[in-house]
């Protein structure tokens, strides 16, 4: 592992291009992450037609880069503007924008700072010692009827994410599974409600439709708190925590790092369910609940470790299975694509050079934000006095620039725009946006394996189920989806 | 350790002996059949940069070959060609983006033999030979079925054959088995000629269909030979049939179909370069010249050779292309009949 990652570093440092390219990532992730109505999420799919004319290794390493810095980046609007700049951060706003309220965001942004690095690096570390012994075992023992059970227990799961009550999360994924049959089935290669479309046989293309329901979605909202007079500039200091008060937490680093490596190795969770359990484990552990939600130090670290604990971790499903564990790891699915690479047990086999850059440029994109963030932070607050009336267009501009580069087809600008009018729509009905993508996402990926597992089972449940990996994630699907629903119902009756 | 360092000395010494043999004979057998060394271009045609749409994405078949072939046309006639990939659809996204662009020979096509099995299925859509003039077909090639080398229950087709036949049915082999494609039909003529029962997965992307075998997950694999070469070379796989007429030098021990009792004529894979039917007839001509020449560039060779596309005869004129491509959908449509597919 040691020689790997030397090896690794090596080739990351020793090429100009790839260490430009891995400075670039680290800074343009955490002002993607850290601007309003953007993120980590909009500039990789900006990003992602031009990785084609990169190197396999420099395209991925790109956007393992965005990820660890991303993840942090968010954190600065979260708790400065209430505004988290990705999903995953949304549980740092629940006490770090009271801590700006209170005239405390120099120690949340400091200790988010502090704790994404503790994060990262950690969940980096196990993930260069782990990876490569799980892929060995995956690719004798993870077949298409084991990724199909994944898929289908990583949906159950995500399903009670991001939305305002389980049933408009369920309904957002089974809307993103039914986007995702559009276009040639995987398997038999039949057309599926193109209407005639040639261009729509290819499916709804991954760019387009999550520029369409994370960014542009993102600036309707934004334009409308602008229209209705809700968008307000807070107060900004720099007073970074003490040792004493890090020391104090170090049982909820330890235990976050725990957490946040769980939810990232489980495909289809990633950081959010990350940062939310992270959260909710140090409310559930400690003696002072109440003061949870009112600006308590404690929330930010929990939150922030786990968030970035997870992105190391979910980098092993991704390139062990091949599955993503999130919209920003499936974003990196299609910088494999463009090389016609599939991530999964084959990757070590065929580019262990490539896994080994990834792993090095992670392990040192998190060691940066330590470095380079707090630097960088001051650097945020220019960027963030350009008026939104300046940066909305920009943004759009960009955004459509990333959607038709890819394929070409005007077509997939209309996709994008149509899928912010209906994320707009949908946010402000309480639905999530997370969900959809995911099911656009594992939809396809659970499809095919589906289809495939079947044929290797011969069609037979019997014999699918006979297999322990796909008893066990079933099993546990069902159970997640009648706890969600029993939880609903508690709640209904109560209420 | 002793037998994985044996292994890894059989699998250097294979693939030294094949680079050799390679080498050799591709360098006393090609011959550059379009001699013409330089042509005057067609009232200044081209005087900008070609555009080549290319169906698939960038690091696939056809996007190496693409990359090779304009790289190989750019430097012997100085003329540049910038690659648009539009994949999706089995190539339908391309060919309709390719027929709505302008005929006047500045947009070329890249595509493969789908297009061919397409238009077969289905006559509204172009036909290659027809609709599109083949510049030049550039890689043609078999298909083999392939074992793992350290494979236990079976290790050549007649174990391979007994053991499937004891299976009832179980048996899988992993491929590309979309309905009606080369994949497919080649299995049905296998299957029904050694009179086998097999489960057929299929993959769309190379790895996972490679990952499934070597993992144990499909009992065999179908493929052409230059897609799974550094498996090949790596001696993790091993072909038990070649799908052709007879035995290809490189693969001397592996016995074809027609060796072991299956008298179909074999469906090959082609992939080549193509321009609207409708472009001017002079243009045509200087880029049947430039792409037939690019062919025979030593770069072009070089790339031919390292995906097993020198083993048999690779090159087709527009004349011979057009001649594969109508044999190839009269055979793909009597097959469709025969499958009882909706040949329209």
């Amino acid at each position: 592992m040691i020689d790997n990652f030397i090896a690794g570093s090596v080739a990351l440092f020793g090429d100009p291009f790839s260490i430009g390219i891995f400075i670039f990532g680290v800074i343009g992730g955490m002002l993607f992450g850290a601007i309003p109505g953007v993120s980590m999420l909009t500039l990789a799919a900006i990003l992602l037609p031009f990785t084609a004319n990169f190197d396999p290794a420099q395209g991925v390493m790109l956007f393992a880069v965005i990820y660890c810095t991303g993840t942090y980046g968010g954190a600065i609007t979260a708790i400065l503007f209430n505004i988290p700049g990705a999903p995953e951060n949304a549980p740092t706003s629940f006490d770090g924008y009271p801590m700006t309220r209170n005239g405390q965001s120099g120690k949340a942004v400091g200790a988010a700072v502090l704790c994404s690095a503790i994060g990262g690096v950690s969940s980096a570390v196990v993930m260069m010692a782990a990876t490569e012994p799980l892929a060995n075992w995956a690719i004798s023992n993870i077949g298409p009827p084991e990724i199909f059970a994944l898929v289908f227990f990583g949906l159950a799961v995500a399903s009670s994410v991001g939305g305002r009550t389980i049933w408009k999360g369920w309904i957002s994924v089974l809307c993103g599974l039914l986007i995702a049959t559009i276009g040639q089935d995987p398997v038999g290669g039949i057309n599926r409600y193109n209407f005639g479309f040639a261009d729509l046989a290819a499916g709804i293309a991954f760019v387009p439709a999550i520029l369409g329901f994370f960014a542009v979605s993102e600036i309707f909202v934004q334009a409308e708190k602008k229209a209705i007079g809700k968008f307000v500039a807070p107060e900004l200091s720099f007073d970074f925590p003490t040792i004493l008060e890090l020391w104090i937490n170090k049982i909820a680093v330890v235990r976050s790092i725990l957490v946040g490596f769980f939810c990232g190795i489980l495909p289809g969770i990633g950081a959010t369910l990350a940062a939310f359990m992270g959260y909710g484990e140090a409310v559930r552990w400690s003696k002072n609940k109440e003061e949870f939600g009112k600006g308590k130090l404690e929330g930010v670290i929990s939150s922030e470790t786990a968030n970035n604990a997870a992105t190391g971790a979910a980098m092993i499903p991704l390139l062990a299975l091949g599955l993503p564990g999130g919209a920003m790891t499936a974003l990196m699915v299609g910088v494999f694509q463009m090389h016609d690479l599939e991530p999964g047990p084959m990757v070590f086999y065929n580019s262990p050079d490539l896994i080994w850059i990834v792993f090095s440029a992670m392990f040192y994109a998190n060691l940066s934000i330590l470095f380079i963030g707090l630097i960088e932070t001051k650097t945020i607050l220019y960027l963030l006095k350009i008026p939104f009336q300046f940066l909305a267009p920009m943004i759009l501009l960009l955004s459509s620039i990333g959607s038709y580069i890819g394929r070409g087809l005007v077509l997939d600008v209309m996709i994008m725009f149509g899928a912010g009018i209906i994320g707009f729509l949908l946010r402000r009905s309480g639905y999530s946006i997370p969900g959809i993508v995911l099911g656009i996402i594992l939809g396809k990926i659970g499809e095919q394996n589906f289809a495939q597992g079947m044929q290797m089972v011969h069609y037979d449940i019997v014999e699918y189920l006979s297999r322990p990996i796909c008893l066990l994630l079933i099993v546990a699907g069902l159970l997640t989806l009648l706890t969600g629903v029993y939880r609903a119902v508690s709640f209904s009756m109560k209420d | 350790m002793k037998t994985g360092y044996f292994n890894k000395i059989a699998a250097f010494g294979f693939a030294t002996a094949l680079s050799f043999f390679m080498a050799g004979t591709a360098s006393a057998a090609f011959e550059c059949k379009n001699k013409q060394t330089s042509m005057a271009k067609p009232s200044g045609f081209p005087s900008r940069a070609l555009t080549m749409i290319v169906p698939y994405g960038p690091a696939g078949g056809s996007g190496q070959i693409a990359a090779a072939m304009a790289e190989a046309v750019t430097g012997h006639s100085g003329v540049s060609i910038n690659r648009d990939h539009k994949p999706g659809g089995s190539g339908t996204v391309g060919m309709t983006a390719y027929m709505s662009a302008p005929a006047d020979g500045y947009t070329v096509l890249e595509h493969i033999d789908d297009a061919s099995s397409a238009h077969a299925l289905d006559s509204s859509r172009p036909n290659p030979a027809v609709d599109l003039i083949p510049l030049v077909i550039s890689q043609v090639t078999f298909s083999q079925i392939y074992i793992r080398t350290n494979e236990t229950r079976y290790n050549d087709w007649q174990s391979y054959v007994k053991w499937v036949k004891a299976q009832n049915g179980k048996s899988t082999i992993a491929n590309v088995s979309k309905e009606g494609s080369m994949e497919r039909v080649t299995m049905k003529f296998i299957t029904e000629a050694a009179g086998l029962k097999i489960q057929q997965i299929s993959f769309d992307k190379g790895a996972p269909r490679y990952g499934s075998l070597l993992g144990g997950q499909v009992d065999a694999l179908f493929e052409q030979p230059g897609d799974v070469r550094k498996f090949l070379d790596a001696g993790k796989f091993k072909p038990i049939l070649t799908i052709f007429n007879e035995r290809p030098s490189v693969f001397a021990d592996v016995p074809s179909h027609r060796e072991m009792g299956m008298t179909f004529e074999p469906l090959l894979r082609f992939r080549g370069f193509y321009v609207h039917a409708n472009a001017p007839a002079d243009r045509v001509k200087w880029l049947q010249w430039a792409f037939q020449r690019g062919y025979c560039q030593d770069s072009y060779q070089k790339f031919n050779e390292s995906k097993f596309m020198t083993v048999i005869d690779s090159y087709r004129d527009t004349a011979g292309a057009r001649e594969l491509i109508r044999g190839s959908i009269a055979q793909y449509r009597d097959v469709y009949k025969a499958m009882g597919l909706d040949v329209k």
